[in-house]
C-alpha cells in the first residue's frame, strides 16, 4: 500500500493532530457545569470508608464513585448480594439509628454512665459489671452489631474509659457530605421500582448495581463529555450499556457537542461509517458505539484512542481503519465485550502501541511474509487461529497480517501468533536495519516460540547478539530438552540457565565489553551442547563459568568471591561507591548463607581433586574437609510427619532435590581406595550442589527489599523445580516461573516451578507479602507492586554522573516551570497540553487545565513533568525555553555543556524501567504511554509497567539532597519498599494511591525520618 | 488495595467445613559470624494435673545442650528477682539475636559487685497475633473481647504490642507498657482478606528479636492457611532459636483441621509454650487467663554454652535433679539453631517502627 498520507512526516502529523486536540479540546470550552450538588451519608466520612472499603486517604469527590465502583465489583454474586453489600446495608441502618442520638450539631453526648444503655444498644455492646463497679468493661451483647461498631472503627476505647470513670463522652457522629455527579435525583430516577421509593442515592447504588455501574463509568469521564452525555443520548438510554462505558469509554472525548475521534477530522468520515453515526452529534454517535457489536467496536475505538498521536495516525488511516475493525469483530461477534471481571483483547492494545511501520507507511514485518505464511500452525483450541491456519497462505500484502495479528487479539492466551508478532518485532526494533532479523531466523524464533519465547527477551536486551548466537541458544536448549534422564535434565536447566542469567547480569552491568558480547554468550552456552551425564554438566558448568569471568575481565583461576564482587557491580573508586559495592556483595553473600548453599570453590575444589585422583594423584584425605561441608545443609526441624505430609500435601513433593543432596556423603569414597568409576561416581554428586548455588547467585541478586523467603526458607532456592518433577504435569522448564506450594504448611513451603527467565519478577511477586502496610485496612496491592520492586531492584546506577543525575532533577523541576508559566498564557499552556495528552486521559487533561484556568500550577506526576520539559524542547524548539525559571535556565546550560548526559535517550536507559510484557525486554526505557487500563492475566502486569515515576521522583531527591549517584543503589530499594507499605489503594487504576506514597515516603526522606539512609559526610556527589 | 472480601468467606468456608547473646566477628572475607554465648530458657514446671511448682532451686534443674552439661548463669521465678549465679564472661553483653535493636538500646553487663546483668528482666514483652482474615469473621467481635481482657489483666511489668493478620500484617500497636494505645489497636482491626498466618508470625518473631529478656507471641488464630510462603518448621525454628514462646489459641475450626490442629501443638511445644482449641468466647477466655498464669510461673534460666563443635540445630533437655522432682513436667523448647546475621538483619528492614511512630491514621 503506497498511498501519499503514509509517506507523511510522522511530526507533522504529530503536530496537525496536537493542535487541534488541544485548541478544541482545552480552547476556552469549559462546559458551564452546574453548582456541585451533594448527598448526605450518614455518620462520618472514615467509617462509612472503612465499611465501604475505600482507602480512607481518597479526595472527598472520589468517594461516590468508588463505592459505586466497590458495590457491582463485590456487591453480587449470581444476582444475590454478597455479606459485603449485606454489611454496607446494615452499618447504614447502625449509622441512621447513631444519628438520632446526635444533637443539632452532630455530635453525640453520654453524660455518663447511667445514660449510656441505648447507644451501648445500638452499637451492640453491654457492661460486663453495672455503673459504678469496679470494672466497667464492654461485652458484646449483639455480635452483627458490634461487628459493625467495630469494623466501622467506633471508638469504643474511649467510650469504656469514660464510663469507667463515669465521665461524659462526646463523640462528634455528623452527617457527611459528598459531592454527586450531575444530581442526585438523575440517579434515583434510574434505579428499579424498589430504588425509586428511596430518593437516597447511597440506598440506591446499594440496591441496583447497573446505576452503580453506569454511575463510576460516568465518573471516569470529563466533566464536558459527561454533562454531554447526561443530556443526550440521557442516562436512562445508556443505563443498559454501563459496563462498556465502564471498560471503555474513558477515552470519549465530547467538545462543543462534537466527539473528538481518534485520528482527529481525518479520520471522523470512517468513524461514522463504522458506527453509524455522525461524531457531530454525540449522543447518538456514543450510543451506537457502545452498543455496536456487543461492545466490539467501543473497544477497538478505545485502544485506538489510547496510542500516541503518531500510531493513531498510521492506525485511522481510512483504507486502515475499517478492515482492521472488521478483523477485530469477525471471530465471535455473538460474544459480548463488558461481560467479564476484565475488559477483554488486552493484547490490542500492546499490538496497536507497538506495531511499527515501515517508511511507506505498511506495518513493518520482521524477515518478510512467507515467514509468517508458514508459521507452524497453532495447538490452540480457537476459531480464530484456525481460521489464521486457513488463510495465511493467501496472505498477499503487509496488511492482511496486521489484520490476521489484531483478530488474534481476541484470542485470551499468552502463547499465540500475536505474541510471536510483537516478541519477534520488538527483536527487529531493536536491530539496526543492516542487522534485522533474516527470514529464516524470524521463522526459527517464531517456530521456537512455544517453548523458548520467554528467553527472547534476552535478544531484545542484547542486540548485539547475532543471529548465530540466537540460533546457538535454540540449539543448545533443544538439546538439553532431550536428555532423558528427569534429574539430569532439571540439573542442567538450572545450570544453562544460571550461567545465562550470570551472563545477562554482567552484561547488564556493562562489565563484559560490547564487542565481547557475542563471543563470551557462545562460549558461556557452548559447553551445555552435549551433556549425557552428571560430570559432564559439572565440567561445562566450570568452563562455562570461567569464560564468563574471563568475558568480564575476571581471571583465569577465580573463587566465588571474586564472582559475587563482579555481580555486584563494577569496581569502584569513591568510599561511597566502594561501601554501596561492598553491602551489595554482603547481601548476595547473606543470602547464598541463609540458603545454606554450599560454595563453589569448595565444589570445583573437590571436583579437581576427584580428577587428579582418578589419574593417580592422592591426597584424598586433604579433600575430606572440604566433602563434610557438603553436610553443611541441614532439612528444618520437621513438625510433619512423613506420612502426614503425604496426606496433607499430596501434590507437592518438593524437597527431593534437597533429601538427596542430605544422603551425599563423598568422604567414604574419598577415605577408601576407591575405583575410578567409584571417584567418578561420587564427582556427579557434585553437580546438583553446583547447580543451587548457580541458581542461589541468580537469586540472591535480584533480592527484593525487605525479602523473607530467601532468608527464611532454606529450601526456597534448592526447590526450584525446573523439570516439573514435584506436581504432575506441571512442567515448564522454559516458561516464566511460577509459585506453587502457596498456603499448604505441610508442603514445606512455596518454591518455583518454571526457569529462571523473569526470576525478578517471580521473587518480588513471592516476596511482597512480607510488606506489612502501614494503613490498617490496606493490603499489598499484587497488581502492580512486583512491577514496582523489580523496577527498584533491577537497575544499578554504577555509571550515573552527577551531571545525569542533576540533569533528572532539572528536567522535572523545568517542567513544573513550564507549568507554572502556563497559568498566564494560554498559547504557552496548548502547548504543554498538547505534550502532556500523549500520556493523560481525557478527564486528566481537563483537569490540568482547570488547575491552569483556576490561576493554579498543576501538581502532576514526575515523569509527566520531566517528559513535559523534555518533549517541549524537541517540539518547540524555538521557545525561549530558559526563561521559564531557574532550573529551565539551568538546565539548557548544563544541556549546552554535557549533551550527551544530559539527552532523553541516556537518562531514559537509566532512569526508566523495564517491560518484559509490554516490550518484551529488561532494557530499561521510560516510554511515553498513558497508564494502561486494568487487566486480568499475564495482561495485568501492563499497568504496572506503565508506571515509571519512582525512580525519577528518587534520582530528583538524592539530586536535592546531596547524595551521589551511587547511593541509589541502596536508597531506591529502600525508599520504595517504603512507599509500597504506604499504598492504601481502593481500585486497580489508583494511581493516585501509588502517587500519594510516594510523596509521603519522599517528604519522610526530606525530613531525615529514614535513618538508614541518613547522608555521610561524604555522601555528597557534586 | 482495601480489604473487604467476604464473598471468599462464603466460598472458602463452605469448601472446608534465646534466646542468646551474640559476639560478632570478621573472618576473612569481611562477613559477620555470629556466636551464640548466652542461652535463655524459659521453664514451666508443672504437676500430673498441670498445676505449677514453685520454689524450686537453681540447684534442681539440670540442663544439657546435645548431651553436654551446662552451668546456669542466672535464676528467676516468676516475676521475681534475678539471681546471678556466675560470674559474667569478659566482653559478654546482653544483647538478643539482633544486636542492633534492643530495646533500651543499651546493652546490660555485671558489674565487679556481682550485680545481675538482668535487672530489667521482669515481666515479659507479649505480641499478640490476632486472626483478622476471613476465617475469623463471624466471631470477630467476641474475639476482641477476649483479647482487650488479656491486655486488661496482664500484669504492669509487661509491654504488649497488637498485630493483626489476613495475607498480611499489621502492625496495629508496637510494644508499649500503655494498655490504652493497646486497646486501641485491638479496637482498630478489619476483619477481611486471606490468611498468611505463618509468614505473619514469622515477621513477628523478627520483630520480638529485637528485644531483650522474656518474649512471648500469643497467636489467636482461627487456623487455617491459605497464603502462607514460609513453611511452620521455619517459624518454629526462629522461634526457638531467638528464644521466643509461642502460644497458640485457636476456634473450633482450627480442631476441626488437623493440618492446624498438628502445627499448632507442637509448634508451640517446641518453643515452650502451649495450645488451646477454644470452643466459645469463655474458652478463649480461659485460655487467655492460662497463659497469663503461665508467665507469671515461669522460671527462666540462663547458660553460657560450653564449647560445641556443633554449628547446626543445638538440642537442649532440661531436667529436674532429685527423686522427688522426677515426678513433675517440664515444658520448655527443646534447642535453637546458630542464626545467620541476615535473618534477623534482614527483618531489621521491615521492622516494626517505635512507638512515636505507632500513632497512624487509621
Amino acid at each position: 500500500m503506497n498511498r501519499p498520507l503514509r509517506a507523511l512526516n510522522a511530526s507533522l502529523v504529530v503536530f496537525v493532530f496536537l493542535c487541534f486536540n488541544a485548541d478544541d479540546c482545552f480552547g476556552g470550552t469549559t462546559p458551564t457545569a452546574a453548582p456541585q450538588q451533594t448527598v448526605i451519608i450518614p455518620g462520618p466520612l472514615r467509617s462509612f470508608e472503612r465499611m465501604a472499603a475505600i482507602s480512607q486517604k481518597v479526595p472527598v469527590e472520589k468517594v461516590l464513585p468508588l463505592f459505586a465502583r466497590n458495590v457491582f465489583t463485590q456487591g453480587y454474586e449470581n444476582g444475590r448480594p454478597t455479606e459485603f453489600l449485606i454489611l454496607v446495608d446494615r452499618y447504614l441502618q447502625q449509622a441512621r439509628e447513631l444519628q438520632s442520638l446526635a444533637d443539632s450539631h452532630g455530635v453525640i453526648h453520654i453524660a455518663d454512665c447511667d445514660h449510656s444503655a441505648t447507644l451501648l444498644q445500638i452499637l451492640g455492646y453491654r457492661l460486663r459489671s453495672g455503673c459504678g463497679q469496679k470494672e466497667v468493661f464492654l461485652m458484646t451483647s449483639d455480635s452483627e452489631r458490634a461487628f459493625l461498631t467495630i469494623d466501622s472503627g467506633f471508638p469504643l476505647t474511649e467510650l469504656e474509659g469514660d464510663l469507667r470513670k463515669n465521665t461524659p463522652f462526646t463523640y462528634p457522629f455528623p452527617v457527611s457530605r459528598v459531592p454527586v455527579l450531575l444530581h442526585e435525583s438523575d440517579w434515583s430516577q434510574l434505579g428499579s421500582d424498589h430504588a425509586r421509593r428511596n430518593p437516597n442515592l447511597i440506598d440506591v447504588l446499594v440496591r441496583d448495581r447497573l446505576v452503580a455501574r453506569l454511575y463510576w463509568a460516568f465518573a471516569k469521564l470529563d466533566d464536558e463529555t459527561r454533562l454531554s452525555l447526561a443530556r443526550s443520548p440521557g442516562l436512562s438510554r445508556l443505563l443498559p450499556y454501563g459496563g462498556v462505558l465502564d471498560f471503555y469509554g474513558t477515552q470519549i472525548c465530547i467538545r462543543n457537542g462534537h466527539v473528538l475521534v481518534p485520528g482527529g477530522t481525518a479520520a471522523e468520515s470512517t468513524w461514522k461509517s463504522l458506527v453509524g453515526a455522525s461524531p457531530e452529534s454525540s449522543g447518538d454517535f456514543v450510543l451506537h458505539l457502545l452498543e455496536k457489536d456487543n461492545g466490539w467496536l467501543a473497544a477497538y475505538y478505545d485502544a485506538v484512542a489510547r496510542v500516541n498521536p503518531t500510531q493513531q495516525a498510521h492506525l485511522t488511516e481510512s483504507a486502515r481503519l475499517k478492515p482492521l475493525y472488521e478483523a477485530f469483530r469477525s471471530p465471535d461477534p455473538e460474544e459480548h465485550a463488558a461481560n467479564a471481571a476484565f475488559r477483554k483483547a488486552p493484547s490490542l492494545l500492546v499490538l496497536f502501541t507497538r506495531v511499527q511501520w515501515d517508511p511507506n507507511g505498511d506495518p513493518h514485518v520482521p524477515g518478510n511474509l512467507a515467514a509468517w505464511r508458514n508459521l507452524p500452525k497453532q495447538k490452540v483450541d480457537s476459531k480464530i487461529i484456525r481460521d489464521w491456519n486457513k488463510r495465511a497462505r493467501r496472505w498477499g500484502n503487509q496488511e492482511q497480517l496486521l489484520e490476521a495479528m489484531v483478530a488474534a487479539s481476541r484470542v485470551p492466551t499468552d502463547n499465540g501468533p500475536l505474541q510471536i508478532y510483537l516478541t519477534i518485532s520488538e527483536l527487529d526494533r531493536v536491530r539496526p536495519s543492516e542487522r534485522h532479523l533474516s527470514a529464516p531466523t524470524v521463522g526459527l524464533l517464531a517456530a521456537k516460540y512455544p517453548q523458548y519465547g520467554r528467553w527472547y527477551l534476552i535478544f531484545s536486551e542484547f542486540p548485539q547478539l547475532s543471529e548465530e548466537s540466537i540460533a546457538r541458544f535454540l540449539t543448545v536448549a533443544d538439546s538439553i530438552n532431550g536428555i532423558p534422564h528427569l534429574a539430569l535434565r532439571g540439573n542442567t536447566l538450572g545450570t544453562f540457565q544460571a550461567n545465562v542469567g550470570l551472563w545477562q547480569i554482567l552484561a547488564r552491568q556493562k562489565q563484559i565489553p560490547k564487542a565481547e558480547l557475542n563471543a563470551s554468550w557462545q562460549k558461556t552456552i557452548e559447553p551445555f551442547a552435549k551433556i549425557a551425564s552428571s560430570t559432564q554438566l559439572l565440567d561445562a558448568s566450570h568452563q562455562s563459568l570461567g569464560a564468563l569471568m574471563v568475558a568480564a575481565g575476571g581471571k583465569r583461576s577465580w573463587s566465588q568471591y571474586d564472582l559475587i564482587e563482579l555481580l555486584a557491580g563494577p569496581v569502584q573508586e569513591s568510599p561511597n561507591g566502594q561501601r554501596v559495592h561492598a553491602e551489595l556483595a554482603r547481601r548476595m553473600g547473606a543470602v547464598l548463607e541463609d540458603q545454606q548453599l554450599v560454595s563453589l570453590d569448595t565444589l570445583f575444589a573437590l571436583s579437581d581433586g576427584i580428577q587428579q585422583m582418578e589419574r593417580g594423584a592422592g591426597g584424598g584425605d586433604k579433600l575430606v574437609p572440604l566433602a563434610e561441608d557438603l553436610h553443611g545443609f541441614e532439612m528444618p526441624q520437621q513438625i510433619f510427619t512423613k506420612n502426614e505430609k503425604v496426606e496433607w500435601a499430596p501434590t507437592i513433593y518438593s524437597s527431593r532435590h534437597a533429601e538427596l543432596q542430605i544422603k551425599t556423603d563423598l568422604t567414604k569414597t574419598l577415605k577408601t581406595s576407591a575405583s575410578r568409576a567409584q571417584l567418578e561416581a561420587g564427582r556427579s554428586e557434585l553437580a546438583p550442589f553446583v547447580r543451587d548455588t548457580l541458581v542461589g547467585l541468580n537469586y540472591a541478586y535480584y533480592e527484593p527489599p525487605g525479602a523473607q523467603v530467601l532468608h527464611n526458607n532454606p529450601l526456597f532456592v534448592r526447590s526450584h523445580d525446573f523439570s516439573g518433577f514435584s506436581i504432575v504435569g506441571a512442567e515448564r522448564p522454559w516458561e516464566t516461573p511460577e509459585l506453587f506450594g502457596i498456603g499448604t504448611p505441610a508442603g514445606g513451603g512455596a518454591y518455583l516451578i518454571g526457569s529462571l527467565t523473569d526470576l525478578p519478577y517471580a521473587l518480588a511477586a513471592a516476596e511482597q507479602d512480607f510488606i506489612a502496610p502501614e494503613n490498617v485496612q490496606a493490603l499489598i496491592w499484587k497488581e502492580v507492586v512486583p512491577d514496582l520492586l523489580v523496577s527498584a531492584m533491577l537497575p544499578r546506577w554504577w555509571n550515573i554522573s552527577s551531571n545525569e543525575l542533576h540533569a533528572v532533577a532539572l528536567y522535572q523541576r523545568s517542567g513544573e516551570e513550564i507549568l507554572a508559566a502556563s497559568v498566564a498564557n494560554e498559547q504557552l499552556r496548548s502547548k504543554a497540553l498538547s505534550i502532556l495528552s500523549e500520556r493523560m486521559t481525557p478527564q486528566r487533561l481537563e483537569q490540568t487545565d482547570s488547575s491552569f484556568r483556576a490561576g493554579s500550577r498543576p501538581v502532576l506526576l514526575p515523569a509527566d513533568n520531566f517528559y513535559l520539559a523534555s518533549g517541549f524542547r524537541e517540539k518547540f524548539p524555538d521557545e525561549d525555553v530558559a526563561s521559564f525559571g531557574p532550573a529551565s535556565h539551568e538546565l539548557e546550560s548544563l544541556q549546552h555543556r554535557h549533551s550527551t548526559e544530559t539527552s532523553f535517550v541516556r537518562l531514559s536507559q537509566d532512569f526508566g524501567t523495564p517491560h518484559p510484557i509490554l516490550a518484551q525486554t529488561y532494557s530499561l526505557e521510560l516510554l511515553s504511554v498513558k497508564p494502561f487500563p486494568a487487566s486480568g492475566g499475564e495482561d495485568s502486569r501492563l499497568f504496572g509497567e506503565s508506571w515509571d515515576s519512582t525512580n525519577l521522583y528518587w534520582a530528583r531527591l538524592a539530586d536535592e539532597m546531596g547524595y551521589s549517584p551511587v547511593m541509589l543503589n541502596r536508597m531506591v530499594p529502600e525508599l520504595t519498599r517504603r512507599m509500597i507499605a504506604k499504598i492504601f489503594a481502593t481500585d486497580l487504576e489508583d494511581w493516585s494511591a501509588v502517587q500519594r506514597a510516594m510523596q509521603e515516603t519522599g517528604d519522610e526522606f526530606r525530613e531525615g525520618k529514614i535513618a538508614s539512609l541518613q547522608i555521610t559526610t561524604e555522601g555528597s556527589g557534586h | 488495595m482495601c480489604k473487604r472480601y467476604f464473598l471468599f468467606l462464603l466460598i472458602s468456608l463452605g469448601l472446608c467445613t534465646q534466646a542468646g547473646m551474640r559476639a560478632r566477628a570478621q573472618d576473612d572475607n569481611g562477613r559477620i559470624l555470629v556466636n551464640v554465648n548466652l542461652v535463655q530458657l524459659n521453664v514451666a514446671v508443672t504437676d500430673s494435673k498441670g498445676r505449677y511448682i514453685p520454689s524450686l532451686n537453681p540447684q534442681d534443674f539440670i540442663v544439657a545442650e546435645d548431651k553436654i552439661p551446662q552451668r546456669i548463669a542466672t535464676f528467676e521465678e516468676g516475676n521475681g528477682p534475678t539471681r546471678s549465679l556466675i560470674d559474667v564472661p569478659p566482653g559478654a553483653s546482653l544483647t538478643e539475636a539482633a544486636s542492633t535493636g534492643s530495646e533500651s538500646g543499651q546493652s546490660h553487663r555485671a558489674n565487679s559487685e556481682g550485680q545481675s546483668p538482668f535487672g530489667q528482666l521482669t515481666g515479659a514483652n507479649v505480641f499478640i497475633l490476632f486472626d483478622t482474615s476471613n476465617y475469623m469473621y463471624r466471631g470477630f467481635a467476641f474475639a476482641q473481647d477476649s483479647i482487650a481482657d488479656f491486655v486488661r489483666s496482664l500484669e504492669d511489668a509487661n509491654k504488649i504490642a497488637f498485630y493483626s493478620y489476613s495475607r498480611d500484617l499489621s502492625r496495629a500497636a508496637t510494644l508499649t507498657a500503655d494498655r490504652d494505645q493497646v486497646l486501641r489497636g485491638v479496637r482498630s482491626t478489619v476483619a477481611g482478606d486471606d490468611a498468611a498466618l505463618y509468614n505473619c508470625l514469622l515477621l513477628t518473631v523478627k520483630d520480638t528479636a529485637h528485644y531483650t529478656g522474656r518474649k512471648v507471641i500469643v497467636v489467636f488464630s482461627n487456623g487455617p492457611d491459605n497464603a502462607s510462603l514460609v513453611p511452620p518448621e521455619d517459624v518454629a525454628e526462629l522461634a526457638q532459636s531467638t528464644g521466643t514462646i509461642i502460644y497458640m489459641i485457636s476456634t473450633q475450626i482450627a480442631h476441626d483441621e488437623p493440618v492446624s490442629t498438628a502445627v499448632f501443638e507442637r509448634m508451640s511445644k517446641a518453643t515452650g509454650g502451649k495450645a488451646y482449641f477454644a470452643k466459645s468466647w469463655k474458652d478463649e477466655a480461659r485460655a487467655f487467663a492460662s497463659i497469663r498464669d503461665d508467665l507469671a510461673h515461669l522460671y527462666t534460666l540462663t547458660y553460657y554454652p560450653a564449647a560445641n563443635p556443633n554449628r547446626g540445630w543445638r538440642r537442649i533437655t532440661v531436667k529436674l535433679a532429685g527423686k522427688d522432682l522426677q515426678k513433675y513436667h517440664i515444658r520448655t523448647r527443646d534447642g535453637y539453631r546458630l542464626l545467620q546475621t541476615a535473618q534477623l538483619a534482614s527483618g531489621l528492614s521491615s521492622g516494626p517502627a517505635t512507638e512515636a511512630d505507632s500513632a497512624r491514621p487509621q
